[in-house]
């Protein structure tokens, strides 16, 4: 492999970096390391004749002198910062000197250290001769962490942004063969694959499946191809196994009369297919035991339903002899389920496999077979298996080229149905349901980009909410269900027009809040809402509701949102009708457009965005009361109908309560959590992991605002050095509270400045407050214009959306979620592709999908040695 | 090169061969024994009131109701009457009051909340880790690991009403990861006891499970050997997953004489159709000192009732199907009141853990008895009341005397919710994780609502650890 082939003439630390980075960028691909080591090895064996007995550890002088002149002065006995001492290599045992070796390998990597604050920096020679002596060392022993590390997620941005960008790498673009662990989602598919379930038979939970898959909680793209089958799922496919093999062949026990037809082992489990897949029929209903034919038949039967491939003649041939010794056991019936379940425990069900097939071309790569390629498209837009069309490509060879591909995907884009469902079921409840659209896959991502979905899981003090936030609980989400979604209908409005996406995401001033029926439904209710009212508000509606419900019964049963309160029966819902009205629409101001008193009604949230609050579910419960002495005068939301609207002190996602509430703690905001996001998912920086012997907390201290807090503990000495990375650009967001609402005024919630208790049952108490500095400093876009202070998160936001890194970083997320790992330099051409597909389409997420999805990188496998 | 499944293999015949199996796992009388543990707990809530025995004095009682911290011996009062089939156990017995649990779901269904100490809920994803059962289990392995038997609710709740099957339990194994529960003791006795069973059926379906697994093991091991490096491991754990649940299976077979000298006693009402809840619960109670006794498992935990639970065979009112639900909203049932019947329910529960902590007390072990080695906790899955929100989670502790916790023969009345040097469950908990080896910082999820009072959440309740 000619290694000059990336480099600069001229730029000697490039080549150096890049050598290095070459190294690893193969992420799997051990026989190019094992290769490198070897040249790295023969090239120091020759230099460094020590090195050549593996058992015994010295450092070479050349390396020994450099280490002297840039390293031990901090990192020797007397001053051993960060805990790192490197002066005593040779006296640790052999883990400790591999353990400081692998961290010496990282810092190095990533040019972390010498700081740059060193005016004595190392040579890009010297540089390189200690990154290849440790890399050397690390692999005599097998013990190098770095390349396994960078398949992780929170490593992604390991890899040299602007290297990636450059234009300079040439190396065409392919992804390791793989088994991918198939997500949640893709595996309730395959399990309703099995029973062929259509249309809305889809939609339904299947009572005995317990989905063994649940993607790591965070914030960045969850579903990776890194994890591994382990005890938990199997404990869980064996309990689904049996469930799924029990109802795949009820429906011929039934015909063979080994079950009643309203027999059931469960009496609330009462679902099961209509019918047994013939093939397995055949050998239930056979009185005899079955030929060896009727076997293999149903065993490919099975290995359809269940695998979505045919079982090859070795398969055949061990699955005909479990079953035939099964049903020796057990009979036809209970003899047949055997198998089924062990079809069922292939360890394929749960991974999609990625091998690719035919020649490898001249690069070692190899075109992914027709069928991966439909299921690797398919499981790309949905999470669904390809449909007939892409079926019927892979199958005629027309899922080759990337035109194909190209092809396939802008068709499986433009067709609104097939991937059609809820953005994510998981958020429904029995207040709220999550929204439908087209391609919920494509919101997900979003989703997982902005991590606002896990505001489900921060748990917060009611109280202090003033009573307004509703944790989640059984069947609901609470507040943050609600949230979400309303993030989901942003991100979707976008996605759905489909132009400048990021920059929209990132700037809109326009929201949905509580927009739980479309514009034209929610004119029409307001437009009857109010005739109603100023047709009957001088009535005598107060002492005889029952006498004006009669006299204008005709008007009532003509309005469809009044129609069923045209009857005695719905007295109090009338009373309460009027009510409501009188306070909202009598006071000029619109009313939501769901009334309060409806049963299970939770929408509480309006004060998240600093709106002001709608009635809650109790307001007129005491209407018709005969001590009821009036409502007290509370100044109600002015309901916007049309949706988005825009909110004041909002921009983007990054302010919506969603997105605030999941990057923050239980009890406050979270300027350092909201730093690092900003730092590694917009800026394509890194963040050095946590130092294990750090044991920070913020100090509690009755006088100062959080942020004075957390500076007093973060810009020390060492911890600087990390937290200038992330504080100065979580600050700008204290412009928040950590329920989302936006405010100047920190309370200092402490019993010394209590100023008033709470006046109603969790209700907030009043506290002293101090000033918010949102000061903060934005570096790293790249673009010396657009670095520097910035006074609050609104002008910081503004200047990240004008910024190209940004628009690089999104893409380089997008690559991950699409692909299920993380960039390799031999991917610089997809990403560079899918950028230009973003700028040239006037900002179409769509093209950078169909861009990515149709790249080298995504088309092509190269085997793992 | 040996794998693992050689290594297994191997071992397992070294141990038949030297004839070591039956003192392996059960009546221990060398060397250490290892430690049990059983977690009983109830819905509808357990009413601090009910806690307090009716002899303290009139200081005493005052603290009571102003719920500060003290402490009495248990010898010198009685217990409340419905306590008093364990009046023979008092110099073993701790009742507990004063924690809190505002960090679980409180009300009516609360999932794996009381055993995991966080916010459970139907969504799997809110199951954060392993409950504290499976963290004992994890320190005192068995062929098992652990066993969960649940009278469970018929309507509501987590299990949607198949009271005879395997259910989704309370307890979970690790983040999102329920573990199953038996819901009947027929359906448990099936399952637990197939290795041993007599009936052909039983043995057949056994048999057909071990060929199915071992198809499954040989079919992954192949695959994952034409591996190398990750995709390696992406198989071979799935396959190694199948040969530890076929290893837990021979050792179960291996003392197969063991766990025949020690079968439940089951009365043949056990297995019946019409099970009523009472004889429910005294079936499961037979298989939960079995698997105790025999060594299949050192942890059990057992759902005595949950709030859906519709209870038969109760006391006096035998034949009426009490809505537990009703009760909690103080309605009666026939001539007894909502509290009458909630303390008979309770009784039955406290003859239960008599009958538990009796019978282990016979079994010799280690010079002592079983029980020494036992930690018994009887506690409400939701707190203090059928409304609950977590202010109180009165427990009842019954520990044989290697107990590692120093709380035996006491009423312990701990600060109340907000007083200084309050603790919750998270500290209970952790509390017995760091006296039986798990060195956890702490337990839990933290009470966002106590942050107010200044008190510091974290850690284990160092008086209990003597």
């Amino acid at each position: 492999m000619d290694l000059m082939c990336y480099s600069v003439p001229g730029d000697h630390f490039h080549y150096g970096r890049r050598k290095a980075l070459l190294a690893l960028k193969g992420r799997l691909n051990f026989r190019l390391l094992t290769s490198m080591a070897f040249l790295v090895a023969s090239f120091l064996m020759a230099l460094l004749p020590n090195l050549a007995n593996a058992d015994s550890f010295d450092v070479p002088k050349k390396v020994d002198s450099i280490l002297s002149s840039y390293c031990y002065s901090c990192h020797d006995a007397d001053t051993e910062k960060g805990g790192v001492r490197l002066d005593n290599l040779s006296e640790l045992s052999l883990d400790g000197r591999l353990e400081t070796l692998n961290r010496m390998h990282e810092q190095l990597y990533i040019r972390e250290m010498p700081p740059e604050k060193k005016k004595a920096q190392p040579s890009a020679s010297e540089r390189e001769l200690v990154m290849d002596w440790v890399f050397a060392e690390l692999e005599k022993h097998g013990g190098s962490k770095l390349e396994d590390k960078l398949r992780y997620p929170d490593f992604g941005n390991y890899v040299d942004h602007d290297m990636l960008f450059s234009g300079d790498i040439k190396e065409a673009g392919y992804t390791p063969e793989r088994r991918w662990l198939v997500s949640p989602q893709i595996f309730d598919e395959r399990v309703k694959d099995i029973f062929q379930l259509e249309g809305r038979d889809r939609l339904q939970a299947l009572y005995g499946i317990t989905n063994p898959f649940m993607l790591p909680e965070r914030s960045g793209v969850r579903d990776y191809d890194i994890s591994s089958l382990d005890g938990g799922h199997l404990l869980m496919m064996l309990t689904n196994a049996e469930w799924i093999s029990q109802k795949q062949i009820r429906a011929a026990r039934v015909i063979k009369g080994e079950l009643k037809a309203n027999e059931f082992p469960n009496p609330k489990d009462r679902w099961a297919p209509r019918q047994t897949h013939p093939a397995l029929e055949v050998i239930i209903l056979k009185e005899s035991t079955p030929t060896d034919d009727e076997i293999a038949e149903a065993i490919q039967a099975q290995f359809g339903l269940v695998l979505d491939r045919p079982a090859n003649p070795k398969e055949i041939e061990k699955y005909l002899a479990l079953t035939r010794s099964a049903i020796g056991l057990a009979g036809n019936s209970e003899g047949l389920r055997q198998m089924l379940v062990s079809v069922l425990l292939e360890s394929e069900f749960l991974y999609r496999l990625e091998f690719g097939s035919g020649e490898p071309d001249d690069h070692g790569r190899r075109i992914l077979a027709p069928h991966e390629a439909a299921l690797a498209i398919s499981y790309a837009l949905g999470d669904r298996g390809p449909d007939a069309v892409l079926r019927k490509a892979a199958a005629d060879g027309r899922l080759v080229t990337q035109e194909d591909f190209k092809r396939e995907v802008e068709r499986l884009l433009a067709d609104g149905d097939y991937y059609a469902g809820p953005v994510d079921s998981g958020i429904s409840g029995k207040n709220m349901r999550s929204h439908e659209t087209s391609h919920p896959k494509l919101i997900r991502f979003f989703r997982e980009f902005f991590g606002y979905s896990m505001a489900a899981k921060v748990f917060k003090d009611i109280e202090r909410s003033d009573g307004y936030y509703l944790n989640p609980s059984r069947g609901t989400l609470g507040t943050p269900g609600f949230l979400i979604k309303e993030a989901d209908l942003v991100v979707d409005w976008y996605l759905s027009r489909d132009q400048n996406v990021f920059e929209n995401l990132l700037t809109t001033e326009d929201f949905f809040v509580y927009h739980d029926k479309d514009n034209e439904t929610g004119r029409q209710i307001i437009t009857e809402w109010t005739e109603a009212y100023h047709r009957l508000k001088d009535t005598n509606w107060k002492e005889d509701p029952e006498g004006v419900m009669d006299e204008h019964q005709e008007f009532l049963k003509s309005k469809k949102s009044l129609a069923f309160m045209s009857h005695h029966k719905q007295r109090r819902e009338f009373l309460r009708h009027m009510y409501f009205w009188g306070e909202t629409i009598g006071k000029g101001r619109t009313p939501f457009t769901t009334v309060s008193f409806a049963h299970g009604y939770t929408y509480n949230h309006s004060p998240f965005y600093n709106l002001p609050p709608t009635p809650g579910i109790f307001r007129y419960g005491e209407i018709e009361n005969k001590n009821f002495k009036g409502l007290d005068d509370i100044e109600f939301w002015d309901y916007p109908v049309e949706q988005p609207f825009k909110i004041s002190n909002r921009k983007g996602i990054l302010t919506h309560p969603a997105w605030l509430v999941a990057h923050s703690s239980n009890f406050h905001t979270d300027p350092i959590r909201r730093g690092r996001w900003i730092r590694e998912k917009l800026l394509a920086g890194r963040v050095p992991d946590i130092p294990i012997t750090v044991d920070a907390q913020i100090p509690e201290d009755p006088h100062m605002t959080l942020r004075e807090r957390v500076e007093s503990v973060t810009e020390k000495g060492e911890c600087w050095k990390c937290h200038k990375k992330m504080n100065p650009l979580g600050y700008p967001f204290e412009i928040f509270d950590d329920f989302g609402r936006y405010t100047r005024d920190e309370p200092l919630e402490y019993e010394i400045h209590l100023v008033a208790k709470a006046k109603k049952k969790n209700g907030a108490s009043t506290y002293k407050t101090k000033p918010i500095n949102a000061m903060g400093y934005l570096d790293g876009t790249g673009d010396p214009a657009l670095d520097g202070e910035v006074s609050n998160a609104f002008e910081m936001i503004d200047r990240l959306a004008k910024s190209e890194r940004v628009r690089q970083s999104i893409i380089r997320h997008a690559f991950r979620f699409f692909l299920g790992r993380n960039e390799m330099l031999s991917d610089s051409r997809t990403l560079i592709n899918a950028d230009r597909a973003y700028v040239e389409s006037g900002g179409s997420f769509k093209a950078v999908v169909v861009s990515l999805l149709s790249s080298d990188s995504f088309r092509y496998r190269k085997p793992v040695e | 090169m040996h794998s693992r499944r050689d290594f297994l293999k191997q071992s397992m015949l070294g141990l038949s061969a030297m004839g070591f199996v039956p003192g392996l796992f059960a009546n221990n009388t060398r060397g250490q024994a290892p430690k049990r543990f059983i977690f009983i707990h109830k819905g509808n809530g357990l009413l601090p009131k009910v806690m307090a025995p009716p002899t303290l004095s009139e200081a005493e009682a005052g603290m009571e109701e102003r719920k500060e911290a003290f402490e009495v011996s248990l010898c010198d009062h009685d217990l409340p009457d419905w306590m008093s089939a364990l009046n023979e156990h008092k110099d073993a017995m701790t009742i507990l009051q004063g924690l809190s649990g505002k960090m679980c779901t409180t009300g009516h269904h609360t999932w794996q909340s009381s055993l995991g100490v966080y916010k459970a809920n139907e969504r799997l994803s809110s199951i954060k880790w392993a409950t504290v059962d499976f963290e004992l289990a994890k320190l005192f392995p068995s062929p098992l690991e652990h066993i969960e038997l649940a009278c469970f609710p018929n309507e509501g709740g987590n299990a949607r009403g198949n009271i005879e099957g395997i259910e989704k339990g309370f307890s979970a194994r690790g983040p999102q990861q329920p573990n199953y529960a038996f819901g009947s003791p027929k359906v448990a006795m099936q399952e637990l006891f197939k290795s041993v069973a007599g009936d052909k059926d039983t043995r057949v379906q056994y048999e057909l499970e071990r060929k199915v697994l071992q198809f499954a093991a040989q079919n992954q091991a192949k695959l994952g050997g034409s591996l190398n490096g990750i995709e390696k491991t992406k198989v071979a754990n799935y396959a190694d997953s199948i040969e530890a649940i076929l290893e837990r299976n021979r050792k179960v077979e291996v003392m197969g004489d063991v766990i025949r000298k020690h079968l439940p006693q089951m009365d043949d009402k056990y297995f019946s159709e019409n099970l009523n809840t009472i004889d429910r619960q005294k079936g499961f109670t037979e298989i939960l000192l079995s698997t105790l006794i025999s060594g299949m498992t050192n942890v059990v935990t057992f759902t005595a009732d949950e709030l859906g639970t519709r209870y038969t065979g109760i006391t006096d009112i035998e034949t009426t199907n009490v809505n537990l639900h009703d009760v909690g909203h103080n309605k009666g049932v026939g001539p007894f009141t909502a509290e009458e019947v909630r303390d008979k329910v309770r009784r039955h529960h406290m003859d239960v853990v008599d009958t538990i902590v009796s019978r282990l007390k016979s079994v010799p072990e280690d010079g002592g008895s079983m029980f020494d080695n036992t930690l018994l906790l009887y506690f409400p899955d939701n707190g203090e009341t059928h409304h609950s929100n977590g202010a109180e989670w009165p427990f009842i502790a019954l520990a044989g005397s290697n107990c590692r916790l120093d709380i035996a023969g006491k009423y312990i009345r701990l600060p109340g919710y907000g007083q200084e040097g309050h603790k919750t469950l998270g500290n209970w908990y952790t509390t017995i994780l760091n006296a039986y080896g798990n060195p956890i910082e702490h337990y839990g999820d933290l009470d966002t609502g106590l942050g107010k009072y200044g008190i510091d959440q974290t850690g284990p309740i160092r008086q209990f650890l003597g």
